[in-house]
């Protein structure tokens, strides 16, 4: 059982990712970029290489500078995309990473750089990104207040 | 016929003159932590392209050269800036690694009967974005064969873009053959008019046109078909489509960086391209979000949700389009040629507030 | 999202009435109801949903000649006054195949990346002699790829759409030959060694200069150069020296095997469709088979051949050699196997004994 948000949760996801082949085919494969992961005031960095994910560390939110993306939204859109993944073993329609970016005014990726060429990445490792965090359906979850 | 080498004897007496006209002997790479990639190989004169090439006998770059060997290729390309992008080895590798099967892939079950009107859409766009694919399958074949292996980094990102493409126009038809529709009516918006990307004289031309302008906006629309997504198997398609799209785009953007960085004396050329290409982003029919054609009619129906619901999914629509030419400004830029938003050359922030107002 | 609401709420005051809303244009719906056929369900089999499942109805007739010189996909309903791009492949004769769809989804299931596939951990210094011999042999194998990949990528965007099959499993070879040009790269730059000396190149320009049609380089591409590159490939499996080369070896063997499956599968329906198309490949063999023989009398690949399969210099010329005859007779009778199949007579007199002197049986 772990925390969201929590390094000891990005941790557990990201165990359940790197050891899972079947995420590694099927339009997933190596993946290399620093994405953040902004909750509220919190901020994650997790760090791909090759076919895992390398790196999970909570970082301040100046050090989001360096990401070549970063997904924000507060903490009960969060939750509710958690919840979502964990009641349908993976993400419904409504809550895949590229609807949520769509559909909600703010978006959910983001830069500090503006640099579209590296903001792509988010599109590129699309489907990496939504396999990890549907492989959080594989562990219980509880929630911050 | 002819004189014959005589093989048949058991024991044959052994030139190997050859061994000592190899190219750079003692090279030695080892498997990194992602395996033996071709960033892995970029080693000694192996790893230095010519800025031009006088190979034209097809010889491997780095190979002992014969000097009777037959001139195969009547290659055009022979200047590095034409073609070369920085990071080609990865996104060579990157297509590689994350190609996927429009065959089993899909979760094709979790496609349901839709209502007539949502599905004749998703049929109509269907039908143009197999018809588009095609346009991105068959210009970059046409510019492979007259690229120097010299430069046969980006040429594997372009054969890998071929391969893409093709997976692309399947898993389109695929999607109109697999929920009681069909196909529809073609658009015809994807053949010789005039300043399309069949006509490209020029590689960077072509480049400019199908990889920043054209993939660019069909990225933000395979971005949509998944927002708009009816089931699963759609989602997948989408987001697997824009995926590979990305890879496209990327490659346009890092060309347009290395030519412009490399070649100078040809940036106002290219900022002619990217007028054209501007013009086009709106006007022309090969862009479903562009102005009111059939696919984009389509498209509102698909995001309103019905054709009842069309003025809601064309205020979505118009979301699309805002998207779509906030993107491709952020790419040019990244390609090294902002300026033009902000002397006044370009339209596009124009076009902007006018799909916002 | 505020707009988006209150254009909602009108249209939902006004169901059935788009484009009432001010600045929103009246959408005229005239593409809907339009479809040659209508109520298509395909479903997918225990394979998945494969192209080939797709040719039901009218979107499987395939017909002998596609006059259509744009993008139209193939059971689409046609726009009239569409400039045509200018396909020249229209014949079906000129490029079909009936197994390309299902050669297409294999190749997609088959794939293989050798950055992360080939366990390179298996490969040990060889003696310099050996290790010289088979960088020498990947140069090559990567000069045949490049002429796979310049002869494919040259003709297939003339390639009409009425035959999108073929296109589409044409994607699959020529980045097929992407694949061998990266892996014996590779594999030469990875072990001391490097890239040997370039091929004479006469079998390259012979394919390239296919100019009677892509009948024509399937001949000399898949038939002729495939057979050889195939037979090759079998001999270095068997006498690789580790788990990487055996993998590499078996793996480009498939892919090759596919286009020659597909090769051999259009000649056959060339000659069946195409009145004298048997008395033209004979014609083409007895010019390529000249061709090849002048490129066999090279030396260096025979050599480099001969090193491998003997372990090194010392035995070349003995044991070596008498492997590379086996793999040439091997060779020579594949090769006259599929012109038998195929229907088109061989004189061996005709031959150049470069060749023939590899035949054993009449």
């Amino acid at each position: 059982m772990a925390e969201f948000p929590s390094v000891a949760w990005f941790e557990a996801v990201a165990g359940v990712f790197n050891s899972d082949e079947s995420y590694r085919g099927a339009g997933g494969g190596q993946c290399h970029c620093q994405a953040g992961i902004k909750v509220g005031k919190r901020v994650f960095l997790l760090v791909f290489e090759g076919f895992e994910c390398a790196e999970v560390r909570e970082v301040d939110v100046s050090e989001l500078e360096p990401v070549d993306f970063y997904l924000e939204m507060p903490l009960k859109d969060w939750k509710a995309m958690v919840q979502d993944i964990a009641a349908n073993g993976a993400a419904s329609l409504h809550y895949t990473l590229n609807t949520l970016d769509l559909n909600r005014e703010a978006g959910l990726s983001h830069s500090v750089h503006g640099d579209q060429y590296r903001e792509d990445l988010f599109f590129r490792y699309n489907q990496t990104f939504q396999f990890f965090f549907d492989a959080s359906a594989r562990i219980k979850t509880t929630f911050a207040r | 016929m002819g004189e014959a080498i005589d093989l048949a004897t058991a024991e044959i007496e052994l030139d190997l003159s050859w061994m000592g006209k190899q190219g750079e002997w003692g090279t030695k790479v080892s498997p990194s932590k992602h395996g033996l990639t071709l960033a892995d190989i970029q080693v000694g004169d192996y790893g230095n392209p010519p800025e031009f090439s006088d190979n034209m006998t097809g010889r491997p770059r780095g190979a002992g050269a014969r000097n009777d060997s037959y001139r195969i290729g009547g290659y055009s390309i022979r200047t590095r800036s034409e073609i070369w992008l920085e990071n080609a080895s990865f996104l060579y590798e990157e297509a590689l690694q994350r190609q996927w099967s429009s065959a089993t892939d899909v979760p094709w079950h979790t496609i349901e009967p839709l209502p007539d009107d949502i599905e004749e859409a998703q049929c109509q766009l269907a039908t143009f974005l197999t018809e588009v694919e095609f346009v991105a399958g068959d210009v970059p074949a046409r510019w492979i064969s007259e690229t120097t292996p010299d430069y046969f980094e980006p040429r594997n990102v372009l054969l890998a873009q071929v391969m893409d493409e093709s997976r692309h126009m399947d898993v389109f038809r695929k999607r109109a053959l697999a929920n009681g529709g069909g196909l529809m009516q073609a658009t015809g918006g994807t053949a010789g008019v005039v300043g399309s990307i069949d006509l490209a004289r020029d590689f960077t031309e072509m480049s400019t046109r199908l990889h920043i302008s054209g993939e660019g906006a069909v990225l933000t629309i395979f971005r949509m078909g998944e927002l708009m997504a009816y089931n699963d198997a759609e989602k997948t398609i989408y987001r697997l489509c824009a995926q590979d799209e990305a890879r496209h785009v990327a490659f346009g953007v890092m060309h347009m960086r290395y030519m412009s960085e490399e070649a100078p004396e040809r940036r106002e050329e290219i900022e002619s391209y990217l007028d054209e290409a501007e013009r086009q982003i709106l006007a022309g029919s090969q862009n479903p979000a562009g102005n009111q054609t059939a696919s984009s009619e389509a498209l509102a129906v698909l995001l309103g949700g019905g054709k009842d619901k069309y003025d809601e999914g064309f205020n979505k629509l118009m979301a699309i389009r805002k998207r779509q030419l906030q993107e491709y400004m952020k790419r040019v830029r990244s390609a090294g040629f902002g300026e033009r938003f902000e002397n006044g050359r370009s339209r596009v922030q124009g076009m902007i507030e006018a799909s916002a107002a | 999202m505020a707009k988006a609401k209150a254009s909602q709420a009108a249209a939902d005051s006004k169901q059935g009435q788009p484009g009432a809303i001010e600045g929103i244009p009246q959408p005229k719906f005239d593409w809907a109801g339009r479809s040659n056929q209508w109520g298509t369900r395909v479903k997918p089999g225990k394979h998945g949903l494969r192209l080939g499942d797709l040719n039901v109805g009218i979107y499987g007739e395939i017909p002998e000649y596609w006059p259509d010189q744009t993008r139209n996909p193939r059971g689409a309903i046609a726009r009239k006054g569409v400039p045509p791009v200018g396909y020249s492949i229209r014949d079906k004769a000129g490029l079909w195949a009936d197994s390309a769809a299902d050669l297409y989804e294999e190749a997609i299931q088959r794939r293989w990346a050798p950055a992360t596939d080939v366990p390179w951990e298996t490969i040990k210094p060889l003696n310099e002699g050996l290790e010289r011999a088979i960088c020498q042999v990947c140069t090559e194998l990567c000069q045949y790829a490049n002429g796979d990949i310049e002869a494919i990528s040259s003709w297939q965007h003339q390639m009409s759409y009425g035959y999108h099959e073929v296109k589409q499993f044409l994607a699959t070879a020529s980045f097929d030959g992407a694949r061998q040009y990266e892996a014996f790269r590779k594999r030469a730059l990875c072990n001391g060694g490097g890239l040997g000396l370039e091929g004479p190149g006469k079998v390259n320009r012979m394919i390239l200069e296919s100019r009677g049609g892509w009948s024509e380089a399937v001949t000399y591409l898949f038939l002729l150069r495939g057979t050889f590159t195939m037979t090759m490939l079998r001999y270095l499996e068997r006498a690789a020296y580790n788990d990487a080369e055996r993998f590499l070896y078996r793996h480009t063997l498939q892919d090759k095997a596919r286009h020659l499956t597909y090769g051999l599968e259009h000649l056959q329906y060339a000659i069946a469709h195409q009145e004298d198309m048997a008395l033209i490949m004979q014609q083409l063999m007895f010019i390529g088979d000249r061709i090849f023989a002048r490129e066999m009398r090279d030396n260096v690949l025979r050599e480099a051949l001969a090193v491998i399969f003997a372990g090194g210099i010392e035995k070349a010329g003995s044991e070596g050699m008498a492997v590379y005859r086996e793999m040439m007779t091997d060779f020579m009778e594949t090769y006259l196997g599929h012109c038998s199949w195929l229907g088109v007579k061989r004189n061996l007199e005709m031959m150049p004994q470069v060749l023939t002197q590899y035949v054993t049986r009449a």
